[in-house]
Protein backbone atom coordinates (compact mmCIF):
# COMPACT_ATOMS: atom_id res chain seq x y z
CA UNK A 1 0.00 0.00 0.00
CA UNK A 2 2.18 2.42 -0.87
CA UNK A 3 1.03 4.56 -4.05
CA UNK A 4 1.51 7.97 -2.75
CA UNK A 5 2.67 8.30 0.75
CA UNK A 6 3.47 4.54 1.83
CA UNK A 7 1.47 4.95 5.22
CA UNK A 8 -0.51 2.28 7.08
CA UNK A 9 2.17 1.11 9.48
CA UNK A 10 1.07 -0.42 12.19
CA UNK A 11 -1.26 1.92 13.81
CA UNK A 12 -0.46 3.08 17.41
CA UNK A 13 -4.26 3.53 18.75
CA UNK A 14 -6.99 2.30 16.34
CA UNK A 15 -8.35 5.31 13.83
CA UNK A 16 -12.25 6.01 15.74
CA UNK A 17 -10.35 5.77 19.02
CA UNK A 18 -8.52 8.97 18.33
CA UNK A 19 -11.76 10.47 16.50
CA UNK A 20 -13.87 10.13 19.24
CA UNK A 21 -11.47 11.31 21.73
CA UNK A 22 -10.61 14.15 19.54
CA UNK A 23 -14.45 14.81 19.06
CA UNK A 24 -15.25 14.73 22.68
CA UNK A 25 -12.38 16.50 23.61
CA UNK A 26 -13.10 19.40 21.37
CA UNK A 27 -17.27 19.68 22.40
CA UNK A 28 -16.06 19.21 26.17
CA UNK A 29 -13.87 22.51 25.40
CA UNK A 30 -16.04 24.31 23.23
CA UNK A 31 -18.21 24.34 26.61
CA UNK A 32 -15.56 25.03 28.98
CA UNK A 33 -14.92 27.80 26.64
CA UNK A 34 -18.34 29.23 27.13
CA UNK A 35 -19.54 28.26 30.71
CA UNK A 36 -15.91 29.61 32.04
CA UNK A 37 -14.42 32.04 29.81
CA UNK A 38 -11.61 33.42 31.87
CA UNK A 39 -10.05 30.09 30.93
CA UNK A 40 -11.38 30.16 27.32
CA UNK A 41 -8.28 30.39 25.70
CA UNK A 42 -6.31 28.03 28.08
CA UNK A 43 -8.47 25.18 28.13
CA UNK A 44 -11.20 25.67 25.11
CA UNK A 45 -7.53 25.91 23.02
CA UNK A 46 -5.74 23.29 24.40
CA UNK A 47 -8.85 20.66 24.06
CA UNK A 48 -9.57 22.07 19.99
CA UNK A 49 -6.10 21.05 19.32
CA UNK A 50 -7.24 17.70 19.86
CA UNK A 51 -9.59 18.05 16.88
CA UNK A 52 -7.12 18.76 14.64
CA UNK A 53 -4.67 15.94 15.99
CA UNK A 54 -7.75 13.70 15.35
CA UNK A 55 -7.67 15.42 11.63
CA UNK A 56 -4.46 14.85 11.07
CA UNK A 57 -4.76 11.25 11.70
CA UNK A 58 -7.60 10.81 9.55
CA UNK A 59 -5.84 12.61 6.96
CA UNK A 60 -2.92 10.00 7.17
CA UNK A 61 -4.88 6.94 6.75
CA UNK A 62 -6.85 8.66 3.87
CA UNK A 63 -4.02 10.49 1.66
CA UNK A 64 -1.89 7.44 2.17
CA UNK A 65 -3.51 5.74 -0.82
CA UNK A 66 -2.59 7.91 -2.94
CA UNK A 67 -4.94 10.80 -3.57
CA UNK A 68 -2.72 12.01 -7.05
CA UNK A 69 -3.31 15.61 -5.82
CA UNK A 70 -1.13 15.81 -2.95
CA UNK A 71 -1.99 15.84 0.88
CA UNK A 72 -2.73 19.12 1.39
CA UNK A 73 -5.48 18.97 -1.20
CA UNK A 74 -7.85 17.09 1.03
CA UNK A 75 -6.72 19.44 4.13
CA UNK A 76 -8.40 22.53 2.00
CA UNK A 77 -11.40 20.42 1.32
CA UNK A 78 -11.85 19.33 4.85
CA UNK A 79 -11.23 23.02 6.21
CA UNK A 80 -13.93 24.11 3.41
CA UNK A 81 -16.65 21.69 4.57
CA UNK A 82 -15.91 22.60 8.11
CA UNK A 83 -16.58 26.37 8.33
CA UNK A 84 -19.07 26.23 6.18
CA UNK A 85 -20.53 23.21 8.69
CA UNK A 86 -19.26 25.54 11.59
CA UNK A 87 -20.76 29.02 10.18
CA UNK A 88 -24.32 27.49 9.67
CA UNK A 89 -24.61 25.45 13.09
CA UNK A 90 -24.20 28.87 14.75
CA UNK A 91 -26.72 30.72 12.08
CA UNK A 92 -29.13 27.78 11.87
CA UNK A 93 -29.67 27.51 15.57
CA UNK A 94 -29.88 31.25 15.66
CA UNK A 95 -32.68 31.08 12.56
CA UNK A 96 -34.74 28.75 15.00
CA UNK A 97 -34.57 31.08 17.61
CA UNK A 98 -35.61 34.15 15.78
CA UNK A 99 -37.44 33.02 12.93
CA UNK A 100 -39.27 29.74 14.04
CA UNK A 101 -39.49 31.10 18.25
CA UNK A 102 -37.78 28.19 19.55
CA UNK A 103 -36.76 28.74 23.03
CA UNK A 104 -33.39 30.37 23.57
CA UNK A 105 -32.09 27.35 25.42
CA UNK A 106 -31.37 25.83 22.40
CA UNK A 107 -28.76 27.64 21.54
CA UNK A 108 -26.33 25.83 23.98
CA UNK A 109 -26.71 22.70 21.41
CA UNK A 110 -24.98 24.32 18.94
CA UNK A 111 -21.94 22.22 18.47
CA UNK A 112 -23.81 19.33 18.24
CA UNK A 113 -25.86 20.54 15.91
CA UNK A 114 -22.65 21.81 13.96
CA UNK A 115 -21.32 18.06 14.03
CA UNK A 116 -24.30 16.78 12.27
CA UNK A 117 -24.26 18.54 10.14
CA UNK A 118 -20.67 18.07 9.34
CA UNK A 119 -21.37 14.59 9.13
CA UNK A 120 -23.92 15.07 6.94
CA UNK A 121 -21.71 17.64 4.48
CA UNK A 122 -18.84 15.27 5.01
CA UNK A 123 -20.76 12.26 3.85
CA UNK A 124 -22.92 13.72 1.14
CA UNK A 125 -19.22 14.89 -0.57
CA UNK A 126 -17.47 11.83 0.51
CA UNK A 127 -20.30 10.11 -2.10
CA UNK A 128 -19.95 12.33 -4.51
CA UNK A 129 -16.21 11.94 -4.98
CA UNK A 130 -16.38 8.01 -5.20
CA UNK A 131 -19.35 8.60 -7.81
CA UNK A 132 -19.80 10.44 -10.04
CA UNK A 133 -15.92 11.69 -9.45
CA UNK A 134 -14.85 7.89 -9.15
CA UNK A 135 -11.73 8.26 -6.28
CA UNK A 136 -11.13 4.52 -5.61
CA UNK A 137 -10.41 4.61 -2.22
CA UNK A 138 -12.06 2.22 -0.15
CA UNK A 139 -12.05 4.02 3.12
CA UNK A 140 -13.45 7.72 1.33
CA UNK A 141 -16.66 8.17 2.31
CA UNK A 142 -15.75 7.46 5.86
CA UNK A 143 -12.97 9.73 5.80
CA UNK A 144 -14.81 12.39 4.14
CA UNK A 145 -17.06 12.50 7.27
CA UNK A 146 -14.56 11.68 9.71
CA UNK A 147 -12.35 15.45 7.95
CA UNK A 148 -15.33 17.04 7.44
CA UNK A 149 -16.26 16.85 11.79
CA UNK A 150 -12.58 17.51 12.38
CA UNK A 151 -12.50 20.52 10.10
CA UNK A 152 -15.83 22.01 11.81
CA UNK A 153 -14.95 21.30 15.71
CA UNK A 154 -11.43 22.22 14.81
CA UNK A 155 -12.51 25.80 13.58
CA UNK A 156 -15.49 26.31 16.18
CA UNK A 157 -13.50 25.23 19.16
CA UNK A 158 -10.72 27.79 18.16
CA UNK A 159 -12.91 30.87 17.00
CA UNK A 160 -15.16 29.79 20.66
CA UNK A 161 -11.89 30.12 22.67
CA UNK A 162 -10.82 33.39 21.06
CA UNK A 163 -14.30 34.51 21.49
CA UNK A 164 -15.06 33.14 25.22
CA UNK A 165 -18.02 31.27 23.87
CA UNK A 166 -19.99 29.68 21.08
CA UNK A 167 -23.56 31.68 21.72
CA UNK A 168 -24.02 33.64 18.62
CA UNK A 169 -24.01 37.25 20.19
CA UNK A 170 -20.42 36.48 21.55
CA UNK A 171 -18.86 34.11 18.69
CA UNK A 172 -20.44 36.21 16.00
CA UNK A 173 -19.07 39.60 16.83
CA UNK A 174 -16.15 38.53 18.99
CA UNK A 175 -14.79 35.39 16.44
CA UNK A 176 -16.52 35.59 12.67
CA UNK A 177 -17.21 39.37 12.05
CA UNK A 178 -13.44 40.39 12.24
CA UNK A 179 -12.36 37.80 10.46
CA UNK A 180 -10.57 35.36 13.10
CA UNK A 181 -12.22 32.52 11.34
CA UNK A 182 -9.88 32.86 8.37
CA UNK A 183 -7.18 32.30 10.80
CA UNK A 184 -9.29 29.47 11.97
CA UNK A 185 -9.73 28.56 8.62
CA UNK A 186 -5.58 28.21 7.73
CA UNK A 187 -3.99 28.26 10.71
CA UNK A 188 -6.28 24.62 11.77
CA UNK A 189 -5.94 23.61 8.44
CA UNK A 190 -1.98 23.36 8.59
CA UNK A 191 -2.26 21.94 11.42
CA UNK A 192 -4.71 19.05 9.69
CA UNK A 193 -2.84 18.77 6.75
CA UNK A 194 0.64 19.15 7.88
CA UNK A 195 2.00 16.35 9.67
CA UNK A 196 1.34 13.82 7.12
CA UNK A 197 2.19 15.56 4.69
CA UNK A 198 5.98 16.32 6.15
CA UNK A 199 6.12 12.64 7.51
CA UNK A 200 5.26 10.55 4.74
CA UNK A 201 7.45 7.83 2.89
CA UNK A 202 8.31 4.48 3.02
CA UNK A 203 9.61 4.84 6.22
CA UNK A 204 6.54 6.64 8.20
CA UNK A 205 5.44 5.69 11.83
CA UNK A 206 2.12 6.35 13.60
CA UNK A 207 4.08 7.88 16.42
CA UNK A 208 6.21 10.02 14.43
CA UNK A 209 2.83 11.37 12.93
CA UNK A 210 1.17 11.68 15.99
CA UNK A 211 3.91 13.24 17.80
CA UNK A 212 3.74 15.96 14.98
CA UNK A 213 0.29 16.31 14.79
CA UNK A 214 0.35 17.03 18.58
CA UNK A 215 3.16 19.64 18.09
CA UNK A 216 1.12 21.28 14.87
CA UNK A 217 -2.19 21.56 17.27
CA UNK A 218 0.14 23.50 19.71
CA UNK A 219 1.65 25.68 17.64
CA UNK A 220 -2.09 26.33 16.33
CA UNK A 221 -3.05 27.19 19.55
CA UNK A 222 -0.44 28.72 20.16
CA UNK A 223 -0.86 31.33 17.19
CA UNK A 224 -4.44 32.00 18.80
CA UNK A 225 -2.97 32.84 22.23
CA UNK A 226 -0.75 35.38 20.93
CA UNK A 227 -3.75 36.55 18.80
CA UNK A 228 -5.84 36.88 21.59
CA UNK A 229 -3.11 38.52 24.01
CA UNK A 230 -3.26 35.68 26.18
CA UNK A 231 -0.31 35.75 28.56
CA UNK A 232 -0.55 32.30 30.35
CA UNK A 233 -2.11 30.62 27.42
CA UNK A 234 1.20 31.93 25.14
CA UNK A 235 3.59 30.58 27.40
CA UNK A 236 1.77 27.14 27.95
CA UNK A 237 1.38 26.45 24.56
CA UNK A 238 4.96 27.33 23.66
CA UNK A 239 6.52 25.44 26.09
CA UNK A 240 3.85 22.56 25.11
CA UNK A 241 4.86 23.01 22.25
CA UNK A 242 8.42 22.99 22.34
CA UNK A 243 8.13 19.41 24.52
CA UNK A 244 6.24 17.72 22.13
CA UNK A 245 8.69 19.18 19.31
CA UNK A 246 12.09 18.65 20.74
CA UNK A 247 10.44 14.30 21.20
CA UNK A 248 9.37 14.67 17.44
CA UNK A 249 13.19 15.54 16.25
CA UNK A 250 14.64 13.44 18.31
CA UNK A 251 12.01 10.60 17.09
CA UNK A 252 13.24 11.86 13.71
CA UNK A 253 17.08 11.40 14.27
CA UNK A 254 16.16 8.34 15.51
CA UNK A 255 14.22 6.75 12.27
CA UNK A 256 16.99 8.50 10.14
CA UNK A 257 19.43 6.69 8.19
CA UNK A 258 22.96 8.65 7.65
CA UNK A 259 24.71 8.80 4.38
CA UNK A 260 28.56 8.36 4.36
CA UNK A 261 29.30 7.89 0.80
CA UNK A 262 27.61 8.96 -2.69
CA UNK A 263 28.82 6.88 -5.13
CA UNK A 264 28.76 8.38 -8.76
CA UNK A 265 26.43 8.00 -10.68
CA UNK A 266 27.31 5.17 -13.72
CA UNK A 267 28.68 6.42 -17.05
CA UNK A 268 26.05 4.09 -19.06
CA UNK A 269 23.59 2.49 -18.53
CA UNK A 270 23.78 -1.19 -17.32
CA UNK B 1 -38.70 37.58 3.67
CA UNK B 2 -40.27 36.55 0.52
CA UNK B 3 -39.79 33.71 -1.44
CA UNK B 4 -37.76 35.26 -4.39
CA UNK B 5 -35.83 37.10 -2.69
CA UNK B 6 -33.79 33.43 -1.19
CA UNK B 7 -34.49 31.72 -4.69
CA UNK B 8 -32.42 33.82 -6.58
CA UNK B 9 -29.31 33.61 -4.04
CA UNK B 10 -29.86 29.34 -4.14
CA UNK B 11 -29.17 29.41 -7.61
CA UNK B 12 -26.62 31.75 -8.11
CA UNK B 13 -24.67 29.70 -5.44
CA UNK B 14 -25.36 26.71 -6.71
CA UNK B 15 -23.92 27.74 -10.28
CA UNK B 16 -21.03 29.06 -8.58
CA UNK B 17 -19.86 25.89 -7.81
CA UNK B 18 -20.72 24.60 -11.13
CA UNK B 19 -18.84 27.54 -12.76
CA UNK B 20 -15.71 27.14 -10.32
CA UNK B 21 -15.37 23.28 -10.80
CA UNK B 22 -15.82 23.58 -14.51
CA UNK B 23 -12.94 26.41 -14.15
CA UNK B 24 -10.18 23.93 -12.27
CA UNK B 25 -10.41 21.81 -15.40
CA UNK B 26 -9.13 24.97 -17.67
CA UNK B 27 -5.96 25.71 -15.71
CA UNK B 28 -2.70 23.77 -16.90
CA UNK B 29 -2.13 22.25 -13.56
CA UNK B 30 1.30 20.60 -13.77
CA UNK B 31 1.78 19.18 -9.96
CA UNK B 32 5.29 18.07 -8.47
CA UNK B 33 6.37 16.99 -12.00
CA UNK B 34 6.03 20.33 -13.63
CA UNK B 35 7.95 21.71 -10.99
CA UNK B 36 10.69 19.77 -11.51
CA UNK B 37 9.81 21.10 -15.73
CA UNK B 38 9.40 17.46 -16.44
CA UNK B 39 5.48 18.07 -16.86
CA UNK B 40 3.46 20.85 -19.12
CA UNK B 41 2.03 23.30 -16.85
CA UNK B 42 2.64 25.17 -13.46
CA UNK B 43 4.36 23.52 -10.62
CA UNK B 44 2.11 23.30 -7.89
CA UNK B 45 -1.56 21.66 -7.36
CA UNK B 46 -4.91 22.30 -8.77
CA UNK B 47 -6.00 23.07 -5.24
CA UNK B 48 -3.30 25.92 -4.55
CA UNK B 49 -3.37 27.51 -7.85
CA UNK B 50 -7.06 27.11 -8.23
CA UNK B 51 -7.51 28.87 -4.62
CA UNK B 52 -4.66 31.66 -5.51
CA UNK B 53 -6.95 32.55 -8.89
CA UNK B 54 -10.50 31.98 -7.23
CA UNK B 55 -8.76 34.33 -3.80
CA UNK B 56 -7.60 37.04 -5.95
CA UNK B 57 -11.03 37.42 -8.02
CA UNK B 58 -12.98 37.14 -4.71
CA UNK B 59 -10.93 39.98 -3.45
CA UNK B 60 -11.57 41.89 -6.39
CA UNK B 61 -14.92 41.30 -6.53
CA UNK B 62 -15.52 42.49 -2.80
CA UNK B 63 -13.42 45.07 -3.85
CA UNK B 64 -15.73 46.78 -5.95
CA UNK B 65 -19.21 45.09 -4.15
CA UNK B 66 -17.93 47.34 -1.55
CA UNK B 67 -17.50 50.72 -3.39
CA UNK B 68 -20.09 53.10 -2.21
CA UNK B 69 -23.48 53.83 -4.87
CA UNK B 70 -23.08 50.05 -5.66
CA UNK B 71 -26.14 48.26 -5.61
CA UNK B 72 -25.77 44.65 -5.52
CA UNK B 73 -29.21 43.98 -7.15
CA UNK B 74 -28.95 46.30 -9.92
CA UNK B 75 -28.26 43.72 -12.87
CA UNK B 76 -25.55 46.07 -14.20
CA UNK B 77 -23.70 46.43 -10.92
CA UNK B 78 -24.20 42.55 -10.56
CA UNK B 79 -22.56 42.04 -13.94
CA UNK B 80 -19.75 44.86 -13.18
CA UNK B 81 -18.82 42.84 -9.79
CA UNK B 82 -18.24 39.36 -11.55
CA UNK B 83 -16.59 40.95 -14.07
CA UNK B 84 -14.05 42.53 -11.91
CA UNK B 85 -13.42 39.26 -10.18
CA UNK B 86 -12.87 37.68 -13.56
CA UNK B 87 -10.35 40.38 -14.22
CA UNK B 88 -8.66 39.99 -11.18
CA UNK B 89 -8.38 36.54 -11.39
CA UNK B 90 -6.82 36.44 -14.75
CA UNK B 91 -4.25 39.06 -13.92
CA UNK B 92 -2.79 36.56 -10.76
CA UNK B 93 -2.99 33.52 -13.24
CA UNK B 94 -1.68 35.33 -15.74
CA UNK B 95 1.36 36.33 -13.90
CA UNK B 96 1.65 33.03 -11.65
CA UNK B 97 2.21 31.47 -15.27
CA UNK B 98 4.59 34.34 -17.29
CA UNK B 99 6.79 34.21 -14.04
CA UNK B 100 7.02 30.29 -14.12
CA UNK B 101 7.28 30.84 -17.97
CA UNK B 102 10.65 32.85 -17.34
CA UNK B 103 11.60 30.71 -14.96
CA UNK B 104 11.57 27.43 -17.29
CA UNK B 105 12.92 29.02 -20.75
CA UNK B 106 15.43 31.14 -18.80
CA UNK B 107 16.66 29.61 -15.30
CA UNK B 108 15.62 25.67 -16.44
CA UNK B 109 16.25 26.14 -20.03
CA UNK B 110 13.26 24.09 -21.19
CA UNK B 111 11.16 24.60 -24.55
CA UNK B 112 7.52 25.31 -23.76
CA UNK B 113 6.13 22.13 -25.37
CA UNK B 114 2.74 20.26 -24.90
CA UNK B 115 2.61 16.52 -24.58
CA UNK B 116 -0.97 15.97 -25.22
CA UNK B 117 -1.44 17.31 -29.05
CA UNK B 118 0.51 17.22 -32.02
CA UNK B 119 0.50 20.60 -33.00
CA UNK B 120 -0.20 23.57 -30.96
CA UNK B 121 -4.51 24.06 -32.27
CA UNK B 122 -3.63 27.78 -31.27
CA UNK B 123 -0.44 28.23 -32.91
CA UNK B 124 -0.45 25.75 -35.04
CA UNK B 125 3.24 25.23 -34.41
CA UNK B 126 4.70 21.67 -33.68
CA UNK B 127 5.19 20.57 -30.18
CA UNK B 128 6.37 16.38 -30.11
CA UNK B 129 9.93 17.41 -31.27
CA UNK B 130 10.69 20.03 -28.89
CA UNK B 131 9.39 17.59 -25.89
CA UNK B 132 12.66 16.08 -24.18
CA UNK B 133 12.44 11.86 -23.51
CA UNK B 134 11.27 10.73 -21.10
CA UNK B 135 9.21 13.91 -19.80
CA UNK B 136 5.87 14.81 -20.54
CA UNK B 137 6.29 18.05 -22.07
CA UNK B 138 7.37 21.32 -19.99
CA UNK B 139 6.81 25.13 -19.77
CA UNK B 140 3.50 27.03 -20.50
CA UNK B 141 3.09 26.98 -24.20
CA UNK B 142 0.62 28.71 -25.93
CA UNK B 143 -2.47 26.22 -25.68
CA UNK B 144 -1.61 25.86 -22.04
CA UNK B 145 -1.67 29.76 -21.16
CA UNK B 146 -5.23 30.56 -23.24
CA UNK B 147 -6.93 28.09 -21.21
CA UNK B 148 -5.24 29.34 -18.05
CA UNK B 149 -6.24 32.13 -18.80
CA UNK B 150 -10.14 30.96 -19.72
CA UNK B 151 -9.98 28.73 -16.45
CA UNK B 152 -9.05 31.81 -14.38
CA UNK B 153 -12.17 33.98 -16.01
CA UNK B 154 -14.66 31.28 -15.06
CA UNK B 155 -13.17 31.15 -11.39
CA UNK B 156 -13.20 34.72 -10.65
CA UNK B 157 -16.84 34.96 -11.81
CA UNK B 158 -17.66 31.57 -9.97
CA UNK B 159 -15.83 32.61 -6.73
CA UNK B 160 -17.99 36.49 -7.44
CA UNK B 161 -20.97 34.84 -7.93
CA UNK B 162 -20.80 33.04 -4.66
CA UNK B 163 -19.57 35.83 -2.94
CA UNK B 164 -22.62 38.16 -4.48
CA UNK B 165 -25.33 35.41 -3.63
CA UNK B 166 -24.23 35.42 -0.31
CA UNK B 167 -24.20 39.55 0.43
CA UNK B 168 -27.57 39.31 -1.29
CA UNK B 169 -29.04 36.82 1.28
CA UNK B 170 -28.06 39.55 3.86
CA UNK B 171 -24.55 38.79 5.50
CA UNK B 172 -21.87 40.79 5.98
CA UNK B 173 -18.90 41.21 3.84
CA UNK B 174 -16.84 39.19 6.66
CA UNK B 175 -18.76 35.97 6.60
CA UNK B 176 -19.84 36.30 2.64
CA UNK B 177 -15.99 36.48 2.27
CA UNK B 178 -15.94 33.43 5.02
CA UNK B 179 -17.95 31.15 3.82
CA UNK B 180 -17.09 31.83 -0.05
CA UNK B 181 -13.87 30.83 0.86
CA UNK B 182 -15.09 27.34 2.07
CA UNK B 183 -17.36 27.15 -0.99
CA UNK B 184 -14.27 27.74 -3.48
CA UNK B 185 -12.03 24.83 -1.41
CA UNK B 186 -14.88 22.64 -1.31
CA UNK B 187 -15.44 22.58 -5.17
CA UNK B 188 -11.77 23.44 -6.35
CA UNK B 189 -11.28 20.19 -4.68
CA UNK B 190 -13.92 18.36 -5.84
CA UNK B 191 -12.54 19.40 -9.37
CA UNK B 192 -9.37 18.19 -8.46
CA UNK B 193 -9.85 14.60 -7.47
CA UNK B 194 -11.95 14.57 -10.87
CA UNK B 195 -8.97 15.22 -12.85
CA UNK B 196 -6.69 13.13 -10.67
CA UNK B 197 -3.21 15.34 -10.45
CA UNK B 198 -2.40 16.73 -13.81
CA UNK B 199 -4.45 18.69 -16.89
CA UNK B 200 -2.84 20.71 -19.50
CA UNK B 201 -5.80 22.58 -20.37
CA UNK B 202 -8.93 22.10 -22.60
CA UNK B 203 -6.91 20.03 -25.06
CA UNK B 204 -6.44 17.45 -22.96
CA UNK B 205 -7.93 13.85 -22.86
CA UNK B 206 -8.80 14.09 -19.15
CA UNK B 207 -10.90 17.14 -20.01
CA UNK B 208 -13.55 15.19 -21.08
CA UNK B 209 -14.34 13.85 -17.61
CA UNK B 210 -15.39 17.61 -16.67
CA UNK B 211 -19.31 16.68 -16.71
CA UNK B 212 -18.11 14.58 -13.62
CA UNK B 213 -16.99 17.21 -12.18
CA UNK B 214 -19.96 19.92 -12.88
CA UNK B 215 -22.46 17.35 -11.66
CA UNK B 216 -20.73 16.63 -8.44
CA UNK B 217 -19.95 20.40 -7.67
CA UNK B 218 -23.82 21.02 -8.79
CA UNK B 219 -25.07 18.46 -6.23
CA UNK B 220 -22.77 20.11 -3.65
CA UNK B 221 -23.58 23.03 -4.35
CA UNK B 222 -27.01 22.46 -3.99
CA UNK B 223 -26.30 21.11 -0.56
CA UNK B 224 -24.74 24.35 0.43
CA UNK B 225 -26.85 26.33 -1.00
CA UNK B 226 -29.96 24.68 0.98
CA UNK B 227 -27.92 25.56 4.24
CA UNK B 228 -27.08 28.71 3.04
CA UNK B 229 -30.34 30.14 2.66
CA UNK B 230 -31.58 28.40 5.67
CA UNK B 231 -28.88 30.22 7.77
CA UNK B 232 -29.46 33.65 6.36
CA UNK B 233 -33.31 33.44 8.10
CA UNK B 234 -30.81 33.45 11.21
CA UNK B 235 -29.10 36.83 10.76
Amino acid sequence: MSHGGGGHAAELYPENQIVAVGTLLAILGMYIAQFFPQVSMLLGGLLASAATVAGANTTRKVAAYGLGTGVPSIGMLSLGMGIISSVSGIYLVNALVKYFKVDSLVLYAIPIVVTVIALILGYIVGRLTVKPIGMKIPVMVESMTKLSLMGALSILGFCAAYAGGFLPDIIIPGSIKNGVMALAFIAAGMAILHPFNACLGPDESHRRTLTLAVACGFLTWFVFSVAKLDVISTVVSLVLWALVYREFIKQSLRDACAVYYTPELPKREM
Amino acid sequence: MDFSALLIPFVEITLAGAIINASVHFVPVGGAPAAMATSTGIGTGTTQLAAGAGFTGLMAAATIAAQSGVDIFNPLHWAIILLSGAVGSMIMLGLTMLMGQLIYVFGVGVVPAADKCERDPITGDYQKPYITPGTTGHGVPTVCFISGLIGAALGGIGGALAYVALIQLGFSPEIAGTIAVGFFFMNAVLASYNIGGTIEGFHDPKFKKIPNGIIASFVASLLTGAIVVLMSLGI
